[in-house]
Order: C-alpha cells, then sequence, then structure tokens
C-alpha cells in the first residue's frame, strides 16, 4: 500500500460512521526469511499480511481492535462497531489521551530500493554461497538472513496522518568446530552478498580462535564486550529503567538517584545514519532524536503524553532504537590496551537480578577469549556473570566505533573496554 | 473449510510435491489490563488465514496469505514451490528423512464451560479492580496491576496423505501483581491465576481477593525483608517456581531439534546429546519427568500437532535416567525412532512448525509427603515461591533463577523473607540433588505462555507442574551487593 492507497483507505474507514474518535493504524509486512543449519537451508518462508488497528475513544473510555482482512468494509464496519460497543462499557481512565490530529511529514530514513528490490530467489544464492564458504572452512553454519520490507500508516478523527515505509534487514550467523563455536551479524536496513559473505568470514574466523577453550576461574575482571554484547546489556538497561514516571514514583534504579554515569552519551534518533528507524509512534506522534544520558548525565526518560501533562514534562515517546556513543579506539587497540581481560563476542539470556540496582544475570556465548598483556592467547570457556549496568557504565575506560547490532531491537553499539566485572561461575 | 485446503494439497501433488500439508487458523484474542482503580487498556483482535508446506525437490517450502480464495490457495501453493526452489541451491545432504504416519480425521475440541468472550467487559472489569483495590490497602503499595487474556484458536488442516484435523482451543490466563515502594528501595509480588486452556470458569473473584490480600502484603514485607545469605544450602521450590526450571533445563534440553544444531544460530544446542540417551543419569531416581500432550486443560494439549502427528504421553526422564526427546516428523530418524512424538507446532498461519516443549511435568512422590514434613527436613536453607529471574545458557547446562518470593527456613519452619535470593547450578548437579517431591494432593500445574523459539522467533504455550520440591546443597548467590 503506497501513501495515496493508505491516505485514501484511511479516509474511507473515518468516513464510516462512528460515535466519537477513531485513531486507525495500518501495518503492512513482506518478509523474506531463510534458515540454514549444517550448511543447508531448513526453512524458508515468506509471511505477508496487513494489519488494520482501530481504537475508539469516547471521553476518558478507550478501547482498540485489530483485524487482518482489509478488504471486506462491511467487516471494517463491523469492527467499528465492536470497538465502540467495548468502548462505551469502559470505566473511565484519566490517563486516556486524545487524538494529535498532527499530520506528519516523514522522510522515509529506513527505506533502501535496494531492498525493496529484493527477491526470495537472491536470498537463497547468497544462503547457498554462504553455505559452501563454511564448508570449505570445514565448519558447520547456522543462520538467519531474512529480509523485511513494511510500512505504516496512521490517521485519525482530529485529522492526523503519517505514512512511512521502512526496511529491517538482519543476518545472523553461528560458525560451529568440533570443540568451540564463533558468532557474526549484519544488521540494518539493506544487505547484499559482500555483507553476507564478510560476515560468515567474520564468524568463521571467531570460531576458528574458539576451539579447545580453557578454563579461567570466574573472577571480577576487565572484559571487551562486542557491541552485541553491549546492545544486549544496554537494551535491557533501557528496558527496567529508563521510564520518567517509574523514576518520579520511586520504582526505578534512578529514583533519587543522581551519580554520573561513565562519559558516554546514550540516544535514541530515528534518523542515525548507522540503524534509520520509522519515525513516528503507533499513537501518531513524531519521533525525534532523544538523549537519555548525556555524557553520562542522566537526562528526562521517557515520559508519555499523560505523565508529560500531568508533571509539566517535555513528551518523549518510546523509540524505535537505541544508540551508545563510542570515542573510536579499534577493537585491536582495545586489546592491546587490555593487560589482563576477556574478549566477549556475545551475551546471551540476559535476565534482571535487581530492578533497584538495574542489575542483570546472562552468559557469554559463541567465542570469550584470554587476553594477557595486550594479546588474545586463548578462548576461554562460557561463563555467567552478574552485574549491575550503572557500574557497567561508571568503570568503562575506552570504547569502539558505534556500529548497527541487534536483532530484534535495532542499536548501535560501540565495543566497551570495563573494568571489573563480575564472572561468577562456568558452563561446562 | 477443508475444500480449499485439499485444494492446496492436490495442487501441489500434482506439481510433483512429495509432501504437503495446509492449515487454515481463526485466531481469535482480547486483553483487559488493569491499573490501579482504572482499566487502562481492552484490546481484541481477529486474525484468520491460511499457510501451505511443500517439500519439494527434497526442499522446504512456505508460504502463506489472508485471502482464503480457490485463486489465492493456487497462488501460495506455486509461491511455496517457488521459494522450495531457492531452498533447494542448498540442498540437505540425503534429502528430509520424514517419518511416516497414518492419515487421521480427528476432531479435537478443548473443554471451555463459560466462554471468555461471552463475560461481560464489566465482570472483568470489577474482577481485576477488586483485586487491585485490595492490593493498594497496603500503604507502601503505590500501584496495583493486572491482565487477563484470552485466546480462542481455531484449526484446521489437511495433508496430501489424506489427513483432515480440527481443532478448537480456548485459554486463558491472568495475573494481579502490587509494586510497593519503601525503605529506599521498590519490590513487585505477583499472584499468576492458572494458566490453562480453559474459559471464564477458571478464574473466581473469592479466589482473587484473597490472593491479592496475600500479594499485597508481601509486596509491603519484601521491602524489609533482608538480603539473601551467600553459600551452599538445602532449597525447597514451589510448584510454580519449579514448573519454570523444568521448562529451561529439561524442556529445552530435550528438544531433538536442538540437539541436531537447527536452532544453533538463537535458541542454541543441547548438552543432552544423542549418545545420553536411555543412559544418562539427568537426575536423582526421585525423578520421573513425564510429557503429556493429552493433559486435561494442558496449553499444549491441541489433539494433534502441526505435522499431523496425534498427542502422545511419554517420559522424558524416568527414575531419574534420561528416556528420549521430544520430536517432530523430520527428526524421529536422527534418534531411530520410527514415529515422531507430535512436537511439532507454529504459532500462526504465517509461521512454520517447529518442535516445541509439550506439557511436561514432575510426577508427585509415591509416598505421602506434606510441604510442612518437607521444609521440616531443611535445617537451613531456602523456600523459593513463584517465577523470577531466570537465565540459563545456550546449551541448557548453567542456570541461575530466583522467586517471585523467598524465605529463609530455619530449624524446618519457614522465617522471615529474603530480598534478591538466586539459585544457580548446572543442570544434572541440581536435578540429581533432589531428594524428595510431595505427593499427589500438592501438585499443580503452570502454564507458559510466552516460550520463544525459532528464528524469526515464534511464540508457543504449554503446561508444566510439580509438587513442592527439595534440593540439597545448592548453590546460593543474589542479586544486589550488600
Amino acid at each position: 500500500m503506497n501513501r495515496a492507497q493508505a491516505q485514501d483507505f484511511i479516509g474511507r474507514i473515518l468516513a464510516m460512521p462512528h460515535q466519537g474518535e477513531l485513531q486507525v493504524v495500518v501495518n503492512g509486512v513482506h518478509r523474506l526469511g531463510t534458515r540454514f543449519n549444517d550448511c543447508s537451508v531448513s526453512q524458508n518462508v515468506l509471511k505477508q499480511q496487513m494489519t488494520l488497528s482501530l481504537t475508539a475513544r469516547l471521553g476518558q473510555k478507550k478501547s482498540s481492535v485489530t483485524i487482518n482482512t482489509l478488504n471486506d468494509d462491511d467487516g471494517i464496519k463491523h469492527a467499528i462497531e465492536q470497538v465502540f460497543t467495548t468502548c462505551q462499557h469502559m470505566p473511565d481512565d484519566e490517563e486516556v489521551m486524545p487524538a494529535l490530529g498532527q499530520v506528519l511529514e516523514t522522510k522515509e530514513h529506513a527505506f533502501n530500493p535496494q531492498s525493496e528490490a529484493m527477491e526470495i530467489e537472491a536470498m537463497g544464492e547468497w544462503t547457498a554461497a554462504a553455505c559452501r564458504q563454511g564448508a570449505a572452512a570445514g565448519i558447520d553454519l547456522a543462520g538467519l538472513l531474512s529480509l523485511g520490507k513494511r510500512f505504516c500508516a496512521y490517521g485519525d478523527s482530529a485529522g492526523g496522518f503519517a505514512y512511512e515505509r521502512y526496511h529491517r534487514s538482519d543476518y545472523h550467523v553461528t560458525a560451529t568446530g568440533n570443540n568451540g563455536s564463533g558468532w557474526a551479524e549484519d544488521q540494518g536496513v539493506s544487505i547484499n552478498q559482500d555483507d553476507v559473505i564478510l560476515a560468515t568470514q567474520r564468524a568463521i574466523d571467531k570460531c576458528v580462535k574458539a576451539q579447545d577453550p580453557e578454563v579461567f576461574e570466574p573472577r571480577p575482571t576487565t572484559v571487551i564486550l562486542e557491541p552485541q554484547a553491549v546492545g544486549d546489556l544496554m537494551s535491557m538497561a533501557f528496558w527496567y529503567g529508563f521510564d520518567q514516571r517509574s523514576k518520579d514514583e520511586g520504582r526505578s534504579a534512578f529514583s533519587n538517584y543522581d551519580e554520573t554515569l561513565g562519559k558516554l552519551s546514550f540516544y535514541s534518533d530515528p534518523a542515525s545514519e548507522l540503524f534509520p528507524t520509522i519515525s513516528f509512534s503507533a499513537d501518531g506522534q513524531a519521533l525525534s532524536k532523544s538523549l537519555w544520558l548525556d555524557q553520562g548525565q542522566l537526562q528526562q526518560l521517557q515520559t508519555s503524553r499523560y505523565w508529560a501533562s500531568k508533571n509539566n514534562l517535555e513528551v518523549k515517546p518510546s523509540p524505535h532504537n537505541i544508540i551508545l556513543s563510542g570515542d573510536g579506539t579499534s577493537l585491536d587497540e582495545l586489546i592491546q590496551s587490555t593487560d589482563d581481560g576477556i574478549l566477549v563476542t556475545r551475551f546471551w539470556y540476559i535476565r534482571s537480578t535487581d530492578a533497584k540496582t538495574l542489575g542483570f544475570t546472562g552468559m557469554t556465548r559463541d567465542g570469550s577469549y584470554r587476553i594477557e598483556n595486550g594479546e588474545l592467547t586463548h578462548p576461554v570457556v562460557d561463563m555467567r556473570w552478574n552485574e549491575s549496568v550503572l557500574r557497567v557504565l561508571k568503570n568503562v575506560t575506552a570504547s569502539g566505533k558505534p556500529m548497527a547490532t541487534g536483532e530484534f531491537i535495532s542499536m548501535v553499539m560501540p565495543a566497551l573496554q570495563v573494568e571489573d566485572f563480575h564472572f561468577s561461575s562456568l558452563s561446562n | 473449510m477443508f475444500d480449499l485446503l485439499k485444494q492446496a494439497c492436490d495442487t501441489a501433488k500434482k506439481a510433483g510435491c512429495r509432501f504437503a500439508d495446509a492449515r487454515y487458523l481463526d485466531l481469535h484474542r482480547q486483553q483487559v489490563s488493569s491499573r490501579d482503580l482504572a482499566l487502562s487498556n481492552c484490546s481484541e483482535s481477529d486474525d484468520r488465514g491460511f499457510g501451505v508446506r511443500v517439500l519439494y525437490n527434497g526442499a522446504w517450502g512456505f508460504a502463506s496469505s489472508p485471502g482464503y480464495t480457490s485463486e489465492e490457495v493456487d497462488n501460495v501453493v506455486a509461491l511455496a514451490i517457488r521459494i522450495a526452489r531457492a531452498s533447494a541451491m542448498a540442498p540437505r545432504e540425503g534429502g528430509v528423512n520424514w517419518a511416516p504416519q497414518q492419515a487421521l480425521k480427528l476432531a479435537f475440541k478443548s473443554k471451555c464451560i463459560q466462554d471468555p468472550f461471552d463475560v461481560s467487559l464489566e465482570d472483568k472489569a470489577d474482577l481485576l479492580i477488586s483485586a487491585n483495590q485490595v492490593m493498594l490497602k497496603n500503604n507502601s503499595v503505590i500501584r496495583a496491576q493486572g491482565y487477563l487474556l484470552f485466546k480462542r484458536v481455531q484449526r484446521w488442516y489437511v495433508n496430501t496423505e489424506g489427513s483432515e484435523l480440527t481443532s478448537d482451543v480456548t485459554s486463558s490466563e491472568s495475573v494481579i501483581w502490587a509494586i510497593a515502594v519503601g525503605n529506599d528501595d521498590f519490590q513487585e509480588r505477583n499472584w499468576k491465576a492458572p494458566s490453562t486452556s480453559q474459559g471464564f470458569e477458571a478464574y473466581k473473584k473469592e479466589e482473587f481477593l484473597i490472593q491479592a490480600e496475600r500479594v499485597g502484603a508481601q509486596a509491603e514485607e519484601k521491602l524489609s525483608a533482608r538480603l539473601s545469605p551467600e553459600g551452599d544450602f538445602d532449597i525447597v521450590t514451589d510448584s510454580e517456581n519449579l514448573s519454570l526450571t523444568i521448562h529451561e533445563s529439561v524442556g529445552h534440553a530435550t528438544e531433538l531439534d536442538r540437539v541436531m544444531g537447527y536452532e544453533v544460530s538463537m535458541a542454541g544446542s543441547s548438552f543432552v546429546t544423542r549418545d545420553k540417551k536411555g543412559e544418562f543419569q539427568y537426575a536423582s531416581d526421585k525423578v520421573t519427568l513425564m510429557a503429556d500432550n493429552t493433559l486435561e486443560n494442558g496449553l499444549a494439549t491441541q489433539g494433534f500437532d502441526d505435522d499431523g502427528v496425534p498427542a502422545q504421553r511419554w517420559e522424558i526422564v524416568k527414575d531419574g535416567i534420561f528416556q528420549t526427546y521430544s520430536t517432530g516428523r523430520e527428526f524421529a530418524h536422527y534418534i531411530g525412532e520410527e514415529h515422531s512424538r507430535g512436537c511439532c507446532r507454529a504459532d500462526h498461519w504465517s509461521s512454520i512448525p517447529i518442535v516445541r516443549i509439550p506439557n511436561l511435568f514432575l510426577m508427585p512422590g509415591k509416598e505421602p509427603l506434606s510441604p510442612d514434613e518437607l521444609i521440616g527436613d531443611v535445617k537451613h536453607g531456602l523456600y523459593f515461591e513463584g517465577m523470577d529471574s531466570f537465565s540459563i545458557d545456550q546449551r541448557r547446562l548453567n542456570f541461575q533463577f530466583g522467586g517471585n518470593a523467598v524465605w529463609e527456613i530455619i530449624n524446618g519452619k519457614k522465617a522471615g523473607m529474603l530480598k534478591a535470593a538466586l539459585y544457580q547450578s548446572r543442570t544434572p548437579t541440581f536435578w540429581n540433588a533432589c531428594d524428595a517431591t510431595c505427593d499427589e494432593n500438592y501438585w499443580r500445574p503452570h502454564g507458559v505462555i510466552n516460550c520463544g523459539k525459532g528464528d524469526p522467533m515464534q511464540i508457543a504455550q504449554m503446561t508444566h507442574g510439580a509438587a513442592p520440591t527439595r534440593f540439597r546443597k545448592i548453590r546460593i548467590c543474589r542479586g544486589r551487593d550488600s
């Protein structure tokens, strides 16, 4: 559905009989996904779907309905009736806000013409080539190459409208040898065969260096966290801690907290060159650059329209990406400046252990290596860690060049050199 | 409803597919959420469509569409074959070894006495807001929340082997929780009502109010709880806490697709390699872990799986010894089994089936044993109730779990509450440390509705269960510095 079609479609829906305020969101996805393991394709899937979400508001009452039959006007009329009927039965909620009624001129930062033209056959060819690359190295490869072609359109009965097309590419690959594995990814809004070849080779190289890991007795030590590990940690911290209302109500790690968290800046920006995203939210709010940490200083956090209006704050909608600044030090230089530490390729299964201190636990995975006197000396057995993000940010001693990462969340993260990182147990 | 699905299979067969199946799903969902004395949300969705999977030239293709017309069915079959051709560019050595399955004709319907979609919004609001009112009576509780989630999944399945299957499953879930603030801290305490393949009859207001009273008071109590000790202690887990441990350390570890490397790039592999089948001492002899996709009201109980295989019951661990895996038709041959265990499920009409954890539970102890007696034999230990922090490595070996509420046990009695307690172990070490589980009178099921696996991620649901169970000398650490 292009912009004109979306405008026409939403206009028709808004013209259908209804009692109060109506918000309409249309989402469309055309996602190609080729999954492989043991150097052969195991799943190959095309997902095509559009959904229509209708949100009704009657005073301080609100409810919503989502359907996926967009070509049935009677069905849509029925859904409108249904959502307003439900809405009438809702008790009042003082936090319900009216539609914004804003017309947004979007720039489609995350739209990529090459991605738009991608076909399933190309993905099959690239995957087959990656499999041959693994076979030539005598290493098993498993991974996913996927590309989503998407659009989102928003309209409301107060005159609001927004439309944007965007893409999301994801290639991640695990290389497994007899006794150790390596991993690499390429994330963004477009991908080509060279990207696939390079990421595959990085995974293979990691794997070769990861064979026959040795035990490193878990203890607090210096780590170099590669961007995926940093991203996994920061996305969990963002989810648990970076909400203004929770902070104000005393149920956040940042409640009554005024310490400086190192020197890095943490922000969101739909126009990020490395990982752009759609530039409006599901309720038609424009997204712009939002600073959460300015050189370690806490700024106003995500703030809903309700909380902003009640407390005279700026509205800061939930973003679609998170970005951590870095000082551009190369990974080699980070390693060279480490006397005694561990290089971590990737984290896995991070969970909160204490929301008050932004404490988390997780595992290393797919390539961890001992650093001694500025050199990688040998791979190490995977370890569990228990650590506070507040402490991690304060203990950063150097950082790399930010790069795109994240299968589930769009992120731009640097590698970090962190002192006194708490490993707690072995996985063997 | 079957006609177009048969058309899809016939068309695929004529085009030369060795196997094809077609599924139509009609999904209806409603979530009602509360915040303090208001409903913060009521959202419903209707979602329907079909997917066609083909095995063509030794490779899989899958395509789907919401448009259920004869013309669209032909388009989707053609697209699935086109995708299979692309898959064949990197073919599996030896092709796909697809376990045989007799054609079935079966209609399954879950038990639903009170259709949750017929219950008024006012009644649902009353249930949630009444519970919130009770939790908010505690001075330190600044927020009380809850939700009710209802799903109905109607499914029609046809394959080229002649199976014609339908299922109609309604499931329900509810959670209420209180957040308390004070003592320069904040703590959350929750109660999970049964997640079950039943209707609204599973939820009684009296029970919600009793539990709201309890969790509201305990949220406040957690604020002044002392920090957990660290070291090796005996622990007792309630059935809800252990259900999650079963899920993570046994359920996922014994999915055969993981063992064979199909999930390596995302969910991971497994330490339970094939040489362990029938021999490995997974647990102590007190432990029998039963898989059962025929379990009444189980969230994975749906009559048949998305490979067209009927639901089954089997032992994963018997008297401590690992018996066998959860499988699908593509995987049974890897362990020399002729037939699938019927564990392949897809979460949507646009998703391809993958091996999922079945309903899986710890069998209750054979001798009479109450929780008081179980705790009575602990000199100094910890009692874990409910689910909290949970993390496990990608081979399902090293894990660390918390509890939503934890008490110290001193001289055989529950003493004060503890804060930030976590138990950390290795899967076989932990399960071999089990020395007792309570009898069937104390066995409870617990549903998991958000099990993520696959790449792209799919979400599945299943039921676990256990009676309160004791483990000796487990390492305790804590999630907060002293």
